[in-house]
């Protein structure tokens, strides 16, 4: 129902109807009901109305809220395509005039969770519209954006969406009216690192006492400020004859063969590849191919040996300057793929390298 | 001796240029001395002073001194850690606010105060060996 | 050491023909005050002004505030070293007027320390703006090297709260507090089943504007050592540090400590409060592996099973927290640590300029990076010149009218890092 028409004569006559906040609603290939992987490339769109979690979206939000439209854009279009799908739908959204915008929730998927992170702060940013989404802790979206806008916490899959929603829909309610926005625990988003000021009613050395009587005690305390997460790794020991060692390439460049068969995405991977070399001497472009959203691409298309260096290593090997190289290199995406993901990979193919005799890795990045 | 003093401040470079070793680079902003204290450091230099001494913020002053020394094995990783923790610091008070353009006798009182935090290490510096 | 500290409650001060004290009021004969406080020759001119809480005044640029104390009885003098001879103190009997406080105004460099706000949004901020503050507004003579006005600068602020805690000796207190250490064999023995806390205190150590003293000793020349939590009452720290307002550790704080209130409210009761340990901030590398090194072998030699830690300044000292923090940790005491924090003006980024992974027990006193209005106030006393050189203040800040947007930490102890005030900071 066009309800222009009638908010117009209302205002005419003098009476005051609230005028209804306009909302804009963002999803992606499969929770607009297009496809799943298969159809993960469509390009970006926008429709009046809501469509699939936005029919639920749209009753938490209430009467005095409408979702006007709603932006669809596959993951992998999204993925591959960071500047031109934002500057897409930035475009189509404008002309709703929309007061707040919605994304996801992503839950635990992880290109639409740094899609959803990514348009909301191009709304927030370039059109002033607050803005705000929804996704799993670990989902790599929220180490991306959890400074730039509020993300809502969710459950770690989609059936947490009836959850999510009512948590998503009042806190865009609050932001949509300017109210102060308390503490992620109480409006349940996932902590910005913003630091913000206030007082206490206890000083800080009385509380320092406090702190220091429980932590000798052995009972719990909360820190006022963590400190920064130390994710440290223990060197191995060094080789010791690198001549008489087996090599073997593991790569975070995206290289994979022509048509990249595993599928494996353009970023936040959530697989790798391990793809065979044996008895060639370079990486040739017809054979191999990358698939990294994260640099430009051209001289790596060309020369694959860029990323993973098989030319030079087939020469060291030739020379005996190393022992012998494995028959295949194991390739996945680096860029945007969450910590999680990548100690899961190499906790997984470290174990095939061992198998396999393999006595050292030359990890290539980009 | 193979200490190095690393400094924009021509106080420094004045009053010690016949005592140390001095890489006296007078245009170079607070900023620009740290990144080529890192760029020695990658060359096998260590720190010997911290780079962030004094209270004075890095969006407040542009003097910075540093003392260096020759590591005579390979990387010294305290020093590089160190130095991009400067760095990281130093980029994120610049961020909001550029360092103002003092007059003289601002810049002299900024000069004066950067020296005194390594004099106090230079007098000393001369009984060590290694 | 057992110290008696009697405290005389001043609610009030005026001018008026003597300098006494008459029923919580301290009346103060300005003329003799001046004269006394300018018979050093490398001060040209001193002024005395007062302000009260609620007035409508700010007070710039702060060097130190002092609170006036005299030794009634027991060895030494206040301010050990610097004032008079160099005995150890903290024992016998000192009375305080509290709720008063020496402030020093001045300016040493161009980009000088710091705001007072007797009134108004920013009030709360300071623990001045509730303090009846006697402004020593002074100016050197002309061409003076800063180093030398530095140094008279800070002597006149504690010669002045000297003079002015004299009236107080033989003024019966409105309450007296006793704080009792005991050597530390004797101090265990007392309370064998509470946990043995002790305090390191770090003292700013790095240069001109940036040191603190210990009995006369510039903190930079120190080894790590041991104070009997008294000590600190009696003046036998002072601080020469005059850059960074917001964390600014004044001789006021020094003489307060509130770790060291703190820590003895629960003496006895849910701890063993042991001893103080003083270290330092050098800006040296070598220094800071020295000291820290030292400290954890002081803690360990102790025997401590806990310790709290605060630091004065940003950047640099936080290297050496971080170092005390590790390296005591590892000898297994438990640590908590009391700063403040520059998350940049968007608060978004590191609050402090090092880590690691056993700081995991920290009280937040702010962070100094949020802009605030400074609404404008009648009166000035000393002057706003060089507010927009000030730390936290920038150009263009100072505004006609006499109002000023700058950052939280041009305020004179507004995010201390040793827990006097209730300010915290809180991840949003």
């Amino acid at each position: 129902m066009d309800t222009t028409n009638l908010q117009q004569k209302d205002i005419k006559r003098g009476e005051t109807k609230m005028k209804k906040i306009k909302v804009v609603h963002y999803i992606n290939n499969f929770f607009a009901g297009v496809g799943g992987e298969e159809m993960a490339h469509i390009e970006p769109e926008i429709k009046p109305g809501v469509i699939g979690p936005g029919i639920s979206l749209q009753n938490y939000l209430g009467d005095e809220y409408e979702v006007v439209a709603t932006a669809i854009c596959g993951d992998s279009y999204f993925g591959e395509n960071l500047s031109d799908a934002k500057s897409k739908i930035i475009d189509m959204i404008k002309i709703y005039e929309p007061d707040l915008f919605i994304a996801g929730p992503a839950f635990n998927a992880g290109r639409y969770g740094v899609a959803c992170g990514a348009i909301a702060k191009a709304v927030q940013d370039e059109l002033g519209i607050p803005s705000i989404t929804g996704m799993y802790i670990e989902n790599p979206g929220v180490d991306m954006y959890r400074k730039d806008i509020y993300i809502v916490e969710t459950a770690i899959s989609a059936a947490d969406m009836r959850n999510a929603l009512p948590k998503i829909s009042n806190l865009a309610k609050k932001l949509a009216n300017n109210e102060e926005i308390l503490s992620p625990i109480e409006d349940g988003y996932i902590e910005r690192g913003i630091r913000v000021n206030y007082f206490h009613e206890k000083r800080g050395s009385d509380r320092a006492v406090d702190m220091l009587l429980k932590k000798m005690a052995g009972d719990e305390y909360i820190t006022e400020y963590p400190m920064p997460v130390f994710d440290r790794v223990k060197p191995s020991m060094a080789i010791k004859d690198i001549t008489k060692s087996k090599i073997a390439v593991v790569t975070s460049g995206g290289i994979v063969p022509q048509g990249n068969p595993d599928k494996i995405e353009s970023s936040s991977a959530t697989k790798y590849g391990v793809y065979s070399i044996k008895d060639m001497s370079t990486m040739k472009p017809e054979d191999f191919m990358t698939i990294h959203g994260g640099y430009d691409r051209a001289f790596v298309l060309k020369n694959p040996n860029l990323v993973v260096p098989l030319d030079v290593l087939r020469d060291m090997e030739k020379n005996g300057e190393i022992g012998e190289l494995a028959n295949y290199f194991i390739s996945t995406t680096g860029t945007g793929t969450s910590t999680g993901n990548a100690k899961k990979f190499g906790e997984d193919l470290s174990k095939m390298l061992i198998e396999d005799k393999v006595d050292a890795v030359i990890l290539t990045s980009t | 001796m193979n200490e190095i003093i690393l400094t924009n401040n021509s106080k420094v470079n004045d009053k010690y240029k016949s005592k140390f070793e001095i890489e006296f680079i007078e245009k170079s902003g607070y900023l620009n001395i740290l990144f080529e204290a890192r760029n020695m450091i990658y060359q096998g230099y260590r720190l010997l002073t911290h780079p962030m001494s004094s209270s004075l913020k890095p969006n407040q002053t542009k003097f910075r001194s540093i003392i260096l020394q020759k590591n005579q094995n390979n990387l010294d990783t305290e020093s590089i850690l160190m130095i991009e923790r400067a760095i990281e610091s130093a980029e994120k008070f610049l961020k909001f606010k550029k360092t103002p353009d003092w007059d003289e006798k601002i810049l002299d009182d900024f000069r004066t105060v950067d020296m005194s935090i390594i004099e106090g290490v230079l007098n000393r510096i001369s009984f060590f060996i290694n | 050491m057992k110290l008696e500290l009697g405290k005389i409650y001043i609610k009030d001060i005026r001018f008026g023909d003597n300098t006494e004290i008459k029923n919580g009021t301290l009346i103060i004969n300005k003329k003799e005050l001046e004269e006394f406080a300018i018979s050093d020759e490398r001060i040209k001119s001193v002024t005395i002004e007062l302000a009260r809480p609620g007035e409508s005044i700010r007070i710039a640029p702060v060097k130190d505030v002092i609170e006036p104390r005299v030794k009634v009885s027991g060895p030494g003098c206040i301010f050990p070293g610097v004032m008079g001879k160099v005995k150890g103190v903290g024992s016998g009997r000192t009375h305080a007027l509290v709720g008063a406080a020496v402030v020093t105004v001045g300016k040493i460099v161009g980009f000088q320390e710091g705001i007072i706000d007797m009134s108004g949004e920013t009030a709360k901020y300071t623990p001045f703006s509730e303090t009846n503050n006697i402004c020593v507004v002074m100016e050197p003579v002309e061409g003076l090297e800063t180093h030398d006005y530095e140094q008279a600068g800070r002597l006149l602020g504690l010669k002045v709260a000297n003079f002015i805690g004299e009236v107080a000796r033989n003024i019966e207190p409105d309450e007296i507090v006793i704080y009792d250490t005991k050597p530390l064999l004797e101090q265990i023995k007392e309370f064998p089943h509470l946990p043995k806390v002790g305090y390191i205190h770090m003292l700013q150590s790095q240069g001109l504007l940036h040191d603190t003293y210990y009995y006369g000793v510039d903190a930079k020349q120190i080894l790590p050592t041991l104070m009997y939590p008294t000590e600190i009452m009696d003046g036998a720290i002072i601080s020469g540090n005059c850059v960074a307002p917001c964390d600014k550790v004044t001789t006021f704080h020094h003489l307060n400590n509130p770790v060291i209130e703190d820590l003895y409210k629960r003496h006895g009761k849910d701890l063993n409060f042991v001893t103080v340990i003083l270290t330092n901030e050098n800006v040296f590398l070598m220094d800071k592996e020295r000291s820290s090194d030292m400290v954890a072998k002081i803690v360990e030699f102790l025997g401590l099973d806990g310790v709290i830690i605060t630091e004065e300044g940003y950047g640099n000292p936080d290297t050496d927290l971080m170092m005390n923090c590790k390296k005591v940790s590892d000898v297994g005491t438990k640590v908590v640590l009391i700063t403040d924090e520059f998350p940049g003006r968007d608060g978004k980024s590191q609050s402090l300029a090092d880590a690691v992974p056993e700081a995991d027990a920290l009280v937040s006193c702010g962070q100094g990076n949020i802009i605030v209005n400074f609404p404008k106030m009648d009166k000035i006393i000393g002057t706003l010149e060089f507010v927009e050189t000030m730390i936290g203040g920038y150009e263009g800040c100072l505004k006609e009218d006499g109002s000023i947007d700058a950052e939280l930490q041009i305020i004179i102890a507004s995010t201390i890092a040793n827990g006097y005030n209730k300010l915290a900071a809180k991840g949003y």
